[in-house]
Formats: C-alpha cells, sequence, structure tokens
C-alpha cells in the first residue's frame, strides 16, 4: 500500500498530458493533449497502478477524478476507456470514485468525447465547461 | 558543382515555381512530404494549428483538422513501421505525402503513400464499409471496435478510419494508382 500511495507527477510533453496523483487528497489529474507514438507504452504503468491502488484504497474515501483532455487520438481514447472501465468497476463495488471533466466551451470534439464515456458508465461523471481564466 | 543548370539546380530557376502552381491549382495550403517521425508529426501537427489560427478559423473546425491531420499521418507512420521487414520499406517511408487545402467541398486533409499491393484492396474495403453509414451508426461501429480491440497490438487503420469519417462533413475518398510492380500509390482525403 505505501507505494501505491506515493504522489505521482508525470510533466507533459507535446503529445503527452500532465499526470498527478495527490495521495492526501485521493484527486488523479490528468490534463492535456494525448497522442503519443504509442499510447499504450505511455498509460500502461498508469493503468498497472489503478489496480493496484483501486485493491486497497478504503471504501469510504472518496477517490476523485479530474480530466481536461482537448484532443486524445484513438489509441489514447482505447486507454482512458480501460481506466475509466477500472473506475467503474471499483465504483459499482461501492468504492467511492467521482469523475470530473472540464472542457473548452469552444471545443465540441472533447466535449463530445466525454459524453460518449459517460454513456456507458454509472459512476458519477461531471462534465463541466472550463471557467475561464 | 560545375553543371550549374542541370538537376538540382534547377528548381531555382524553374521547377519551384511549377511546384508552387501545381499546389495552388489543387487548392493545397499546407504540404508535408517524406519520411515521418513522431517528432515531425508534432512539428507539423503546431504548425497546421498555428497557420489556422493565424486565419481566425472557428476553433472547432480547427479541432477537427488538427484531429483527421494527426490520425492519418499516424496511420501512415504506424503502416510504415509495419513494413520495416519488406525490401520496399524505405520507398515506402520516403513516400508519404499529407496537404490541406482548400476546394468547392471545403477545407480538406488529403495525404498519400506507397504501399503494398496486396494492402490496397483491404484498405479500400474499409473505407467503402463507412461510406454508407451516418452520423449514428459511424458512432456506435466506433464505440463497438474500439471496447473489442485488444491493446496490445494497436489498431491498423481501422478506428482511426472510423474517427476520421465521424468528423469528415461528407465520406471519405479514397484513390489507389499503380506505381510499381509491388507498390501502389494510395490517396486518402477528407473533408471538413
Amino acid at each position: 500500500m505505501n507505494d501505491i500511495i506515493q504522489p505521482i507527477h508525470i510533466a507533459p510533453t507535446r503529445s503527452t498530458p500532465e499526470v498527478r496523483f495527490d495521495p492526501a487528497r485521493h484527486l488523479l489529474e490528468i490534463r492535456g493533449q494525448s497522442y503519443p507514438e504509442n499510447a499504450f507504452a505511455f498509460y500502461e504503468p498508469l493503468l498497472r497502478w489503478m489496480d493496484g491502488y483501486l485493491t486497497h484504497v478504503q471504501s469510504e474515501t472518496i477517490v476523485e477524478i479530474e480530466l481536461q483532455l482537448p484532443y486524445i487520438n484513438t489509441t489514447s481514447t482505447k486507454c482512458f476507456l480501460m481506466l475509466l472501465e477500472k473506475l467503474d468497476e471499483a465504483y459499482r463495488q461501492g468504492k467511492k470514485v467521482a469523475v470530473r471533466w472540464q472542457y473548452d466551451i469552444d471545443n465540441e470534439s472533447e466535449l463530445e468525447c466525454a459524453e460518449e464515456f459517460k454513456e456507458d458508465l454509472s459512476l458519477p461523471f461531471d462534465i463541466v465547461p472550463k471557467s475561464a481564466e | 558543382m560545375r553543371e550549374k543548370g542541370s538537376g538540382v539546380f534547377r528548381l531555382i530557376d524553374r521547377n519551384l515555381l511549377e511546384v508552387q502552381s501545381i499546389l495552388r491549382n489543387n487548392g493545397i495550403l499546407i504540404s508535408f512530404s517524406g519520411r515521418l517521425s513522431q517528432q515531425l508529426i508534432e512539428e507539423y501537427g503546431d504548425a497546421v494549428k498555428t497557420y489556422l489560427e493565424s486565419e481566425s478559423r472557428p476553433k472547432n473546425e480547427i479541432f477537427h483538422i488538427f484531429s483527421i491531420f494527426i490520425e492519418m499521418t499516424q496511420n501512415i507512420k504506424n503502416y510504415c513501421t509495419s513494413k520495416t521487414d519488406s525490401v520496399s520499406c524505405d520507398q515506402i517511408a520516403q513516400s508519404s505525402i499529407v496537404t490541406i487545402g482548400k476546394d468547392d467541398q471545403g477545407t480538406y486533409i488529403c495525404a498519400g503513400n506507397l504501399i503494398e499491393h496486396t494492402d490496397a484492396r483491404p484498405l479500400g474495403e474499409r473505407i467503402d464499409a463507412l461510406v454508407h453509414l451516418d452520423k449514428d451508426g459511424l458512432k456506435t461501429l466506433y464505440k463497438e471496435r474500439l471496447k473489442s480491440s485488444e491493446p496490445k497490438d494497436g489498431f491498423g487503420a481501422g478506428i482511426g478510419l472510423i474517427d476520421m469519417a465521424r468528423k469528415a462533413t461528407s465520406p471519405i475518398q479514397y484513390s489507389v494508382t499503380e506505381y510499381a510492380d509491388n507498390l501502389s500509390f494510395f490517396t486518402i482525403k477528407a473533408v471538413v
């Protein structure tokens, strides 16, 4: 459990988002564009970490996922689908998991992408416009 | 160096002007030709965005063009990677060209590259299968494929094509031109 609740910080690049996990708040944030050469290589460690984390996290702990993904290519979309399915599974098993996606109001594709993920999931999934500045 | 009028030096007095008029006659605004790498795809992608922003295009249109541009270039690059063992590997990798332009249908993204002759038909069939689907049909297919796809082996061009078709305002077009014994030039075009 100890190494699972370590903070995570992966700095953004042009084709990969910033990833932050704050263990004190049980808050995972992913922000930025995602179209790396190999999306699975980038997301696999995060997906594996999430499996471990969700197994160990207490049922009463509130786990929050904050997303801002203006553009994700198709392979990254598959990775996010896998991530969200893990979270949904944990939610259905009684864990308190919630997703909040802040989208750019001028970016219809981002809103559509968020809505399409939400359609197939049962966990709380808020889609809110990003507040200006 | 001595023969100033021959070969590549000619570009200076005549050929470059011809290249430009071909681009102009086809409405091509941006063109990248030659081997693609992830780094170049990122650089080109940024350049495309900056260019479109400078033209004050609606943001939604810019996101759509950028998205199709990235899927097309990554499809080509993945195709080249899958042909690493082919004798034509180098020729295939050098052959890619991606353009963005305008014609009477709207803004288009059009890309081409050499492919092995035997790959032309399956690729064409994948695109043909999307032509008669409306937006809802494309969405359903996209979600199905996304769910059933195996992460490890990548997708091939399949899901990327559906994604492009969803963002395009008219069906994706393609053409195949025989080029050499074993190779054809495959062109794909999406209009937004």
